[in-house]
């Protein structure tokens, strides 16, 4: 396709603006290796470690009995991430209701325009259900997320891990894993989506802003600092979805997701890691670092094998885009035994 | 207030911010050669998406115009720059090239430029200094935010495929800017009105090139001169294989993570220093304090596309997505354009 969805934006749809319902038929339908389907839920909530809670949109894991655009909720935070291998076929199926439009944006997988999730380029997923048809290509860490109303959708928590395998390397044994084709092996693997949260966003209207009128979304405020759904100023050094328990001579692959708007700095704690690829490329050679500068979206897939048993913090830092200053941080551990 | 030489955007007999064709043009030349330009410094107003009027700068092309960023230059290594800026505002202004990598020095200066004066800038561009440059005001801390600034181009002596000598290549003819800005009206207000300059800013508006993006059904859609989606200077087209050298520069407030769809990038610099491997990457961390970035995008076939394509339309934009609104709201109003596979 080359041309655009020109129709239903602009003239508001309730109160939405610019959004460009659709759900074709997916061009060039053809059986899949794997299919994901995806609902929505926008009444979650987080509870943090202040005893607050926020609320939380997401997409619901269909396959997985979570609720069908039923607004029960049942959702995961982060949405229940997608796992393939490379080379195979994928339908990620999503199914919105008509009070609200969505897309799937597989962050990093770049497959033609009608299955890239960017409305004003395609469709808004809305009263329907349309089937995103793409083959990765590159073994690596990704993600995926709404890219309608994005600044708020994506703060609102809707988005989730993306797992691209690698084709098994000829000779490996049965269940040998690596973080690319014939790329370094590992054992254990933690996925760490580094995230801000600010209250003041989340209760707006899922089309807050787009017709107009100042809602906030210039100036992201976070008061609350998160790993993987997990508040980061204590939960996430224990949760057992973010801290890392490994014995000593094994390799555990850390994938650092930059999943917030501002600038990150994520620390080590005095381990040396090798980052072995980002963005869902091999790097042409290891870069050995005790930290990472990223900015929203980018991602590195770290290879740590501890020398010794200890524990160590990771601590991801957010500095705010203007200033550099530090927000806030979100801590986590690797714990070695 | 500042009233000399005061214009509006977009009305009659004005040219409008945008200038120039698309892709930098560039032949080059087995001999040195002088590349003589001058600047207007003049202001107006600029609407934004949503309707309000703020108060910009811009070396311009003419006394009548308003051009943000700057005409770009493009010279090669050896040649001599010879800009002359004439100050057309009631205030001192300066034209400074900065320096190619973090802490180097500017490359050359004017000096003050005061009220209504002249100045014209000497430079011969030694070996070595092959890269992206932002040139800009820094009379004043926040003048580039005004939207003085532009981009100059300096090419490998006798090379039009090269950022730097032995880079990776990119097609004859097919490199352009990506300027970036953030924009607080505050800050804009308090220079026009010359009142005090507010201590901490909160921008509001993102542009590219000095525009925003307008989506479909939005006022000024597919205008090459009002819609970032469409200008020339900003948006990538090109058929698969027609690698394309992107320089970003970083005139704004905050640091941006620039994202590309359909393809990965490949990272050449940061900061003006050659990265010590290409990296493959399909967002970049665009710094603040004037960062810069190049990139390669290759025009290859979206991968991961069933069944394969090489033709579609894609987004570029910064993935720091507060700056994908205007005034607060208006999502797709910020700093996006478009990637077009023909």
């Amino acid at each position: 396709m080359s041309s655009k969805m020109d129709g239903g934006g602009g003239g508001g749809m309730g109160n939405a603006c610019y959004v460009y319902p659709g759900s074709p038929a997916t061009p060039g339908r053809v059986t899949p290796d794997v299919i994901f389907r995806r609902g929505i839920y926008m009444n979650g909530s987080m509870r943090m470690d202040d005893g607050n809670s926020v609320p939380i949109w997401g997409f619901t894991d269909l396959n997985a009995g979570q609720g069908q655009m039923d607004q029960m909720g049942g959702g995961s935070f982060p949405s229940a991430a997608m796992r393939v291998t490379e080379g195979q076929i994928v339908h990620t199926e999503l199914t919105v209701n008509m009070m609200w439009a969505h897309t799937v944006h597989h962050h990093g997988i770049e497959p033609s325009q009608e299955n890239d999730g960017v409305g004003h380029l395609s469709w808004d997923v809305m009263g329907g259900t349309y089937t995103y048809q793409w083959r990765p290509m590159h073994a690596g860490t990704y993600f995926y997320h709404c890219h309608t109303n994005t600044p708020l959708h994506a703060e609102m928590g809707m988005y989730g891990g993306l797992i691209v395998d690698p084709k098994p390397t000829p000779g490996d044994a049965p269940g040998t894993k690596r973080a690319f084709y014939n790329g370094p092996k590992y054992d254990v693997e933690a996925i760490w989506a580094a995230d801000e949260i600010d209250p003041a966003w989340h209760n707006l209207n899922w089309a807050a802003g787009t017709c107009g009128g100042d809602v906030g979304l210039n100036n992201l405020n976070p008061k609350y600092f998160i790993i993987t759904g997990v508040d980061g100023k204590t939960s996430a050094l224990t949760h057992p979805g973010v801290a890392v328990t490994m014995t000593l001579g094994q390799t555990l692959l850390a994938r650092y997701i930059c999943a917030g708007f501002h600038p990150q700095k994520i620390d080590f704690g005095g381990l040396t890691v090798d980052v072995v690829a980002s963005d869902g490329r091999p790097l042409p050679a290891v870069w050995k670092t005790g930290s990472i500068d990223a900015h929203s979206a980018e991602r590195y897939d770290c290879i740590i094998k501890p020398s010794s048993r200890g524990t160590w913090t990771v601590t991801v830092q957010f500095l705010h885009w203007r200033t550099g200053a530090v927000m806030g941080t979100a801590r986590t551990r690797i714990n070695v035994v | 207030m500042e009233r000399r030489g005061f214009l509006k955007a977009g009305t009659a007999g004005f040219a409008s911010l945008m200038t120039g064709a698309g892709m930098l043009t560039w032949s080059p030349r087995s001999e040195a050669a002088t590349i003589s330009k001058t600047y207007y410094i003049t202001a107006g107003t600029q609407t934004m998406p949503d309707g309000v009027s703020v108060y910009v700068k811009g070396f311009s092309n003419s006394a009548a115009d308003l051009n943000i960023p700057a005409a770009p230059l493009i010279c090669q290594e050896g040649d001599t720059l010879s800009i002359t800026v004439i100050n057309r505002l009631a205030v001192t202004h300066n034209f400074v090239i900065g320096g190619l990598k973090t802490g180097d020095a500017p490359l050359a200066s004017t000096g003050d430029i005061p009220a209504g004066g002249s100045k014209t800038l000497t430079y011969t561009v030694p070996t070595g200094k092959a890269g992206s440059y932002l040139f800009y005001d820094n009379k004043t801390s926040y003048n580039v935010f005004l939207g003085l600034h532009g981009g100059l181009a300096i090419m490998p002596a006798g090379k039009s495929d090269e950022l730097y000598p032995g880079s990776p290549k990119f097609k004859p003819n097919r490199q352009q800017f990506w300027i970036f800005n953030d924009i607080d009206p505050a800050l804009n207000r308090a220079v026009q009105q010359g009142t005090a300059i507010p201590s901490s800013f909160t921008p509001r508006y993102f542009t590219i090139n000095g525009l925003t993006s307008l989506p479909p059904g939005a006022p000024g859609h597919s205008d090459p001169a009002r819609d970032a989606l469409y200008d020339p200077r900003s948006k990538l087209s090109g058929y698969v294989g027609e690698r394309t050298l992107v320089r970003m520069l970083n005139a704004g407030m905050c640091s941006h993570a620039v994202h590309t769809h359909a393809n990965h990038m490949e990272w050449l610099t940061d900061r003006g220093t050659v990265r010590p491997a290409v990296w493959k990457k399909d967002t970049l961390y665009l710094r603040n304090q004037l960062g810069k970035i190049d990139a390669i995008f290759p025009f290859e076939a979206p991968p991961d596309a069933y069944p394969p394509v090489t033709k579609g339309i894609f987004p570029m934009h910064l993935h720091d997505e507060m700056s994908q609104t205007a005034g607060g709201g208006l999502y797709q109003f910020g700093s996006m354009t478009e990637i077009v596979f023909k």
